[in-house]
């Protein structure tokens, strides 16, 4: 590690500056700090921390039924909230199962968003429930779709003086259920080897939306549009989970390493999306799943 | 034969230390003046080194000290081959062979030295397929192989550093006239010990004179190494092991004391080494080996077993170490604890450019446990028969005669059998995904010197001086237990002086499940030695018989007068008392294997610990994801001295088997490099995947048994879980992986 400088910020204005004088922001150290220490990536030479950053903290329901997420929140917290788990259940699903329990205490959206591993669990319901962040530097704010977020492992579309401040995801319609399912080959600490999120509306018995994305599966997290077609007008019966899963296995671009080949992936693309689907039709249904 | 009642809790002295954070590791020592060491590792995992440079490293402002090859005495160690150099001189063998070592001021400095180091190599083939490195004309990876000094059983040739045979019988014969034969071959990953402590160490000099902290489960291994690679008496050593983080193994032998010891008589200065956790994975000459298993079995169609033919290729990466006997502990293995008239087994064990393997926690037996038991199901199926059954028909018993002819006196195995299958609840009506599998294994103990002293302090308190190590598996909590039995007092009462080689007799250390055995064995004859001290000198201050005398609750009382009594305490305030102890060292049964050759003594099973492990599993047939719900644990492993200690031995390894059979592995490239290691990606079991476990233990009066009848326990449980793991998945899938670990990937793929 060769840090040289390390601020702590106490406002949002302070964090900006030091972002945008070059500094890398550290909340719970969990990518930044790890990475560093096993030799995946060097330490910053400047890293400012923000987690005494009281605006940047809370999981705040809206007046008009959307959420916001400060940067801060940690995945333990999302995970505990109530109206989360009911309205924005994929999201839910999936900061309970970030890495450990220390990973989730320590560990926050903003981080998760912004280190932008196309294995992270956050990214893909934020994706399907239509999220966006709030980017800010010292010349201004302005809004981009989570979806919008990544362009390739670790890279981002933020400029190097932007700094992640919140995230907003909007009201859900009436009928709507989601669900994040995650290939794991153990209960804690785990990473996702395949990963898939649906967020369906089903209206009258007939899904009018669906967003469907993969997890772990191509250079970063992203919707596969032919699985949502195959399930907007459908009965979200079997026949169409059936071709959603299939989209999203042909639309997958796996590699082969430690953690699995590329064709086992491919297959449990398929058996994942299934699932994902499949519990998310049955939330939006109502029924107890 | 008796089961065993739950103790009365008894918190281990180390406990709170080691779980509120304040216990102090090799790690944790700070020496005043004391430098960092760093070791530049091979460039290649085979090659020739034409040049080493260190001139640009020395000259680095802040390093103290460059080390290589040319500043330590040229000799070759290793526990039964002496094939290795402290420093690579011209030859490197894998990817953890250390070139040279730096001692600077900061870790900074002594990784910029590490990589000023020059180092010139002409690269030489790289041997990592281990089962072709047996053919006569493969590559060598140690061409002076006739040159080296090593064990004479070991029947060393080319690539082969050990074989073994085992033959009984006319296998062929007997498999022509069977009425079913079943054949298998099965492949198992390399798998690492993993303690949760990278390993430290540190050295400092007085004089011509040395004191090594370092995290080792074999101070006295340790110390003879440091004496050997420097050239020194073994008396100019002392070894002594702070708190242990865990080894389960991997830090068993003599590993870098001698690099360290050197680094600090180059720099005159106190350094201290202390891994991380990469290279805790791949630059420890110390994992569990990698295996190509093949059975052939015949029965006739009312299940008895007429014949097994085994052939065992074994990894034993770039060096030996101590683990030469692994043929014939595989061997050993491949009979498991069946009665078998025809056997024939062949076992080689192979050098190859990969990391070397040595003892992890029942080295060789739970992959070969875990193809036997696939094969014995397997068989099974063929015959029609429920494996329960034919394992009853099969298993060995008291009186039974091994294939390597010795006689099984109170052995308990087909009673552990039938415990597991009742506490599990075999036959019970399961879900379609989920299944029971049984297994069943042996282990031997290892019988061997040890001494220890008891003394009483003025407080009437004692301390127990021992070469007994605690590497977790609970000496501490073990060896006042059964010192303060013998003198009816409280283990609380008791401290301990262990962990260092100038303070107690030679131990063996804690490896080969012996702490109870032996040194348990030599503190319980120190106490009794003390005992009769105490019982002579109460006898006289109370003018009483030593005859009519008892130890009861720190005091000595004369039978039937209460009033008539002295403490303990008092006793002590007034003389000197200490005891001291061995106990005899019981000997192995004989065993006669005619036909056998590479005998280095496993041929027999002193003491065998018997063991059936039966499990409850769900596999999720679409993703090959299995998760372990259920294990019982039938063991029989003698008299249990300290139950709270043994259960915790059976649930630790239990987990340690369910890591195996599922996902520990580590994952080489073609030149046999590491790709995953650290704990991200070499998936350990946490807590949230263990399963419920049930414990049964059968006592049996065991010939030649440790102290009062107690065996050895903390290897058994690792034996045979992932056996059972795999056939309660074939069970699932009606289809075997014959490959371990069996990940979701092999299960899924085999379900296909």
């Amino acid at each position: 590690m060769s840090m040289q400088t390390f601020t702590t910020a106490a406002t949002v204005e302070e964090a900006v500056a030091a972002v945008a004088a070059g500094a890398r922001p550290v909340a719970g150290g969990t990518d930044l700090v790890v990475g560093a220490r096993t030799g995946k990536s060097t330490m910053p030479g400047s890293v400012v921390a923000i987690h005494r950053v009281a605006e940047l903290r809370g999981v705040e329901p809206l007046a008009d039924g959307g959420l916001r997420l400060g940067s801060l929140a940690s995945h333990a917290e999302i995970a505990e909230s109530d109206d989360v788990c009911a309205r924005f259940t994929a999201l839910s699903d999936a900061s309970a199962i970030v890495g450990s329990h220390a990973t989730r205490a320590q560990g926050t959206v903003g981080g998760n968003l912004m280190n932008a591993s196309p294995a992270m669990e956050t990214g893909g319901p934020l994706v399907c429930l239509g999220a966006t962040v709030t980017l800010r530097s010292p010349s201004g704010t302005r809004s981009v779709a989570v979806e919008d977020l990544w362009t390739g492992p670790g890279k981002t579309t933020a400029a190097p003086d932007e700094l992640l401040v919140g995230v907003e995801v909007p009201a859900p319609a009436a009928g709507t259920g989601s669900a994040y399912v995650r290939l794991e080959y153990r209960r804690q600490m785990e990473i996702a080897v395949v990963g898939a999120t649906a967020a369906v509306t089903v209206v009258d018995g007939v899904v009018t939306a669906a967003r469907v994305a993969m997890t772990a599966l191509s250079a970063t997290i992203r919707r596969v549009p032919d699985a949502e077609a195959a399930l907007v007008g459908s009965d979200g019966g079997s026949a169409a989970i059936e071709s959603a899963g299939a989209a999203v296995a042909a639309a997958a671009t796996p590699i082969s390493d430690v953690r699995g080949s590329a064709d086992y992936r491919r297959a449990m693309a398929a058996v994942i999306a299934r699932r994902a689907i499949k519990t998310a039709l049955s939330r939006a249904r109502g029924e107890n799943a | 034969m008796a089961t065993v009642e739950e103790p009365r809790t008894f918190i281990r002295p180390d406990g709170k230390e080691k779980v509120t954070g304040t216990g102090r590791y090799t790690a944790d020592l700070v020496l005043a003046g004391e430098l960092v060491a760093k070791f530049r590792y091979a460039d290649h995992t085979h090659a020739r080194i034409t040049r080493i440079d260190v001139t640009k490293a020395r000259a680095l402002p802040g390093v103290l000290a460059v080390v290589t090859h040319e500043d330590v005495p040229d000799v070759l160690y290793g526990g039964m081959v002496k094939d290795r150099r402290l420093f690579a001189r011209d030859t490197v063998r894998f990817e953890g062979d250390v070139v040279a070592a730096v001692a600077a001021t900061t870790a900074a400095i002594a990784e910029q030295a590490v990589a000023l180091i020059e180092v010139d190599y002409e690269p030489l083939p790289v041997v990592t397929d281990f089962e072709a490195a047996l053919a006569d004309d493969s590559t060598l990876v140690h061409p002076a192989w006739e040159e080296y000094e090593g064990n004479e059983s070991l029947g060393r040739h080319h690539n082969t550093v050990g074989y073994t045979a085992i033959v009984k019988g006319d296998a062929d014969a007997a498999l022509a006239s069977a009425d079913v034969v079943v054949r298998g071959r099965y492949v198992t990953d390399p798998v690492q010990g993993v303690p949760i402590e990278p390993r430290a160490v540190i050295a400092q000099w007085q004089g011509d004179k040395v004191t090594v902290w370092t995290s080792t489960q074999v101070p006295y291994a340790a110390r003879g190494g440091v004496a050997h690679v420097l050239q020194i008496p073994e008396s100019h050593v002392r070894i002594i092991v702070p708190l242990l983080g865990g080894g389960f193994g991997a830090k068993c032998d003599f590993h870098f004391e001698g690099h360290v010891a050197a680094l600090a008589r180059a720099a005159r200065r106190p350094v201290k080494l202390v891994f991380s956790r990469r290279e805790e994975f791949f630059a420890v000459g110390h994992r569990r080996e990698g295996m190509v298993i093949e059975f052939e079995s015949g029965a006739r169609s009312d299940g008895t077993l007429l014949a097994r033919k085994a052939r065992l290729v074994l990894d034993k990466g770039a060096y030996c170490g101590e683990g030469g006997f692994f043929s014939e502990m595989a061997a050993m293995h491949a009979l498991g604890p069946y009665e078998l008239e025809n056997v024939n087994i062949q076992s080689s064990l192979v050098y190859s450019n990969n990391q070397p393997s040595s003892s992890i926690r029942a080295p060789t037996a739970p992959q070969v446990c875990w193809a036997l038991e696939q094969h014995m199901d397997e068989l099974a199926a063929a015959l029609g028969m429920d494996p329960i059954d034919l394992r009853r028909k099969t298993l060995i018993e008291t009186g039974s005669v091994t294939a390597t002819g010795q006689v099984l006196e109170q052995i308990a195995m087909k009673e552990t059998l039938e415990k597991a299958v009742e506490l599990i609840g075999y036959g019970q009506e399961l879900p379609e995904d989920e299944a029971i599998g049984v297994a069943v294994g042996w282990w031997p103990c290892f019988a061997a010197n040890s001494g220890a002293y008891v003394k009483l302090n003025p407080d009437g308190t004692g301390t127990i001086i021992t070469g007994a190590q605690e590497n977790g598996t609970g000496s501490v909590m073990a060896m006042p237990t059964y010192v303060a039995a013998e003198l009816g007092m409280q283990p609380e009462d008791f401290s301990m002086l262990y962990q260092d080689t100038d303070a107690a007799p030679y131990d063996m250390g804690s490896c080969g499940s012996q702490t109870t055995f032996n040194s348990g064995r030599a503190v319980i004859a120190a106490a009794v030695d003390l005992r009769d001290q105490l019982l002579d000198a109460a006898a006289e201050q109370l003018e009483a018989s030593r005859d009519d005398l008892e130890l009861v609750s720190g005091s000595i009382l004369v039978k039937g007068s209460p009033d008539k009594s002295v403490t303990i305490a008092e006793l002590a305030g007034e003389g000197t008392f200490h005891g001291k102890g061995a106990g005899e060292v019981p000997f192995a049964p004989e065993a006669l294997a005619e036909g056998c050759v590479g005998q280095s003594g496993l041929e027999s099973f002193h003491a065998p610990q018997l063991i059936a492990h039966a499990v409850r599993v769900r596999v999720d047939r679409d993703t090959g994801v299995v998760r372990v719900l259920q294990v019982a644990a039938a063991h029989d492993c003698g008299v249990i001295l300290n139950r709270m200690g043994a259960d915790g031995q059976v649930y630790g390894g239990v987990v340690m088997g369910i890591g195996q059979a599922l996902s520990e592995r580590t994952q080489l490239d073609a030149e046999g490099r590491h790709l995953n290691a650290h704990l991200t990606d070499y998936k350990l079991v946490t807590a949230s995947d263990a399963p419920q476990i049930d414990i049964a233990w059968i006592e049996t009066d065991t010939l030649n048994a440790g102290p009062k009848g107690s065996k050895g326990v903390g290897e058994p449980p690792c034996v045979p879980t992932a056996g059972a793991v795999a056939n309660a998945i074939a069970r699932v899938l009606g289809a075997r992986v014959h490959q371990l670990p069996m990940t979701p990937e092999r299960v899924w793929k085999a379900g296909q």
